[in-house]
């Protein structure tokens, strides 16, 4: 008994010893940001993560980084833990758009300049807010697809039926991409009678595996669907396996492909479209972004602005096939495919 | 001491070397470690200790202003597991209490929120009745949040009462009633709000969750000037209710019989019951309190976010049945105290902002929390056997 007391005596010293002088942060500057995501799920936000972390420490800015596990609370204790420690900015991923609101809020109750970056708060009016207009840039996809099924439905003459993945609708995003879809949907619905059947629409909660299930079950119960928008590109994957058994995953050109569009502008879309099955995505300019955040926020910091309060917008492009070879190097999700991003 | 020995009756001769062996086995470096190991108080030295060497590494830790924030995180944690401890003591485990939180959460504010958007909620099956473009039911009303709490307690209540009576009037596994109920009310708190939080939330709620009764500012003297971050919050609402609770809940384990009751159900339910002990009514108490105590985390949980909020993450039944493991709660049960569970949330909230400071990745953080457990678990084995040792000595 008296050995195992020894070891466990020691043990515990050496747990204590390794868990609190495990990866102590040393670097000091005159600016220190704050940086709290909301996981990293994503290709999107790996990238986004990536874009912010180095520019900020390529200017020599000491970054303290908080990853929330998608947990809003959680997320809320970590800016007041950065609050409490003296940090100059703080820069957010939300986990949505309520909790942004109240994180902001905190921030600014203590000075504390804040930025949200690209999941706006549900209230905009409160600090620096930076976003892609998810509306343009989905719009600008889908209309590239709508004049494909325009030319398809003037030689056959039979209605399109298209089908939209829906992100969760707590998230701002998932409704302005979801607006964007609906809004060219029912504009050529009315300048073309007849051209789109009733959009379905299929839940995904941002969640690969609810995608899965419900669109499984969407396309047994529909299998004409000519048309599929996914709100985020971290799904064609997903749809992939969902086509591909039911023969349906065919390149452009060849019969029975299913026109296919997202939004993000990844590196497994930029692959997709390279490769001939996806015809369109809406990108967002993740390295615009990065840029706007951090250079509002420095000027925030050394103005002694403590609640500066702006939205700036990223406009969005797509890139379609028709572009991809002249406009591949302005896509994050291209620069990372060129990169070998996907063969790691 | 042999003269001595000699004019001793054989039983206080035996007594006198007991006490000799004890007074052996407690000398020296290992002597104090058994002591320390066997001690109530053990897992508040350890925090303390982990504390002091983690502030040397990240001194920022030690500042009054981080200080205050921990303790804000703990009040929530020990809240709910405080109805862990006393499911746990009695043998069992309720998986249930985060989307009892996620429907509570839910439930009081649909009947507080104030201003609800028709473009976020016209799809709920709830819209039109329990959900206007005004809010809630009670919206506007001056007893909406009374109302809320209220409601959401006895809905907690009421969901604890449900595990209790399946798990003792059909004899099921608690694992097993607990995972249905979690499901159930989980994918019922995502069908009514439609996976959306609801905001609105009056300001009198919000209080409940993160107002302060008296602030302190530590400063060298006191000028109109002083920054918002540097007032500390120190005694607050969350506090208060989470002490409170704390309070009623050791009064009910050390002085009731329902408490003593509890704990022979925990080391041996059928012994308790030839007792006489009524076993299928206590084990319904502690899950309804599991389940009162559950929504009452959820109330300081989502005033201090301020929405109604549908889903919580689930690693959050990590932490809190971590905390009140750590706190020396048997998960075999007939073991735990409240004290232990103060103690072991404590300690949990501290190693949670540790692991943050030392920015690792999440998969890390969890890997190293469930180690965690896992030692503090080997531990109280060890423990007990020291304690045995010494209880036959």
């Amino acid at each position: 008994m008296k050995t195992s007391m020894k070891y466990l005596g020691l043990f515990v010293i050496a747990v204590l010893s390794v868990v609190v002088s495990f990866g102590v942060v040393s670097a000091q500057t005159d600016v220190t940001i704050c940086f709290g995501f909301q996981d990293l799920e994503t290709e999107f936000w790996v990238a986004g993560h990536r874009a912010i972390t180095e520019t900020l420490r390529g200017q020599g800015i000491e970054v303290l980084e908080y990853n929330a596990n998608e947990d809003p609370n959680r997320q809320l204790e970590q800016i007041r833990e950065c609050i409490a420690q003296g940090v100059d900015g703080i820069i957010i991923i939300p986990q949505d758009g309520d909790s942004a609101n109240t994180i902001v809020a905190e921030a600014q109750e203590n000075d504390v300049p804040i930025a949200v970056f690209n999941r706006p708060p549900n209230d905009r009016s409160a600090g620096v807010i930076v976003v892609a207009d998810n509306v343009s840039a989905t719009e600008q996809a889908v209309e590239f697809i709508a004049q494909k099924a325009l030319r398809q439905f003037e030689i056959t003459g039979e209605a399109v039926t298209p089908l939209i993945l829906v992100g969760a609708l707590q998230d701002t995003n998932a409704i302005g991409r979801r607006d964007g879809f609906f809004n060219v949907i029912t504009r050529y619905n009315e300048r073309y009678p007849g051209l789109f059947n009733e959009p379905i629409e299929v839940a995904t909660e941002w969640d690969a595996a609810t995608a899965l299930a419900n669109l499984e079950a969407a396309i047994t119960a529909n299998p004409n669907v000519d048309f599929i928008f996914t709100s985020s590109d971290f799904l064609f994957p997903t749809i992939r396996s969902v086509l591909e058994p039911r023969g349906m995953w065919v390149p452009m050109g060849q019969p029975g492909h299913v026109l296919l569009a997202g939004l993000d502008g990844d590196a497994t879309a930029c692959q997709l479209i390279d490769q001939g099955y996806v015809d369109a995505t809406g990108v967002q300019n993740l390295f615009l972004e990065a840029e706007l955040t951090m250079n509002r926020l420095l000027q925030a910091i050394e103005a002694g602005e403590t609640a500066p309060n702006e939205v700036l917008l990223d406009p969005g492009f797509a890139l379609t096939a028709g572009n991809i070879f002249f406009q591949r190097s302005d896509m994050w999700g291209c620069v990372l495919y060129d990169d070998g991003f996907l063969d790691q | 001491m042999a003269i001595v020995q000699d004019k001793l009756s054989p039983d206080s001769a035996f007594a006198l070397t007991n006490k000799a062996k004890r007074s052996d086995r407690f000398s020296g470096g290992i002597g104090m470690l058994r002591r320390l190991l066997v001690s109530d108080y053990f897992v508040l030295y350890l925090t303390l200790l982990f504390f002091l060497v983690a502030s040397i590494f990240y001194p920022t830790l030690s500042n009054p202003a981080s200080i205050t924030n921990q303790i804000q995180n703990f009040w929530p944690l020990l809240a709910v597991a405080i109805g862990q401890t006393f499911v746990l003591i009695i043998g069992g485990i309720d998986l249930s209490v985060i989307a009892v939180m996620g429907i509570t959460s839910v439930a009081g504010a649909l009947v507080m929120a104030e201003n609800l958007d028709p473009a976020f909620f016209d799809k709920s099956p709830v819209w039109g009745s329990l959900m206007t473009e005004a809010g809630g039911v009670l919206a506007g009303n001056p007893l909406a949040v009374p109302a809320a709490v209220l409601t959401m307690l006895l809905i907690g209540t009421f969901i604890g009462w449900l595990n209790g009576v399946a798990i003792t009037r059909f004899n099921l596994a608690p694992f097993m009633v607990t995972l249905v109920t979690s499901t159930f009310f989980a994918a019922l708190a995502l069908w009514l709000t439609q996976s959306r939080n609801i905001s609105g939330i009056p300001e009198a709620y919000v209080t409940l969750g993160k107002g302060d009764i008296v602030s302190i500012y530590l400063g060298a003297k006191l000028t109109p000037d002083i920054a918002r971050r540097d007032i500390l919050p120190f005694i607050t609402y969350p506090f208060m209710i989470a002490a409170g609770l704390a309070v009623v809940a050791q009064f009910l384990l050390s002085r009731t019989v329902f408490g003593r009751r509890m704990f022979s159900i925990g080391t041996n339910r059928k012994a308790a019951e030839v007792s006489g002990v009524p076993t299928q009514s206590v084990i319904i108490r502690v899950y309804m309190f599991c389940g009162f105590c559950a929504a009452m985390a959820s109330v300081l949980y989502s005033g201090r976010l301020e929405i109604g909020q549908p889903s919580f993450p689930n690693n959050l039944l990590l932490d809190i049945i971590g905390a009140a493991v750590i706190g020396g709660t048997s998960l075999f049960g007939g073991k735990g105290s409240i004290r232990g569970t103060f103690f072991g949330v404590a300690f949990f909230v501290l190693l949670l902002n540790i692991l943050n400071a030392m920015r690792l990745s999440p998969f890390i953080i969890d890997a190293v929390k469930g180690a965690f457990i896992l030692v503090a678990a080997l531990l109280d084995i060890i423990r007990t056997r020291v304690a045995n040792q010494e209880q036959r000595v």
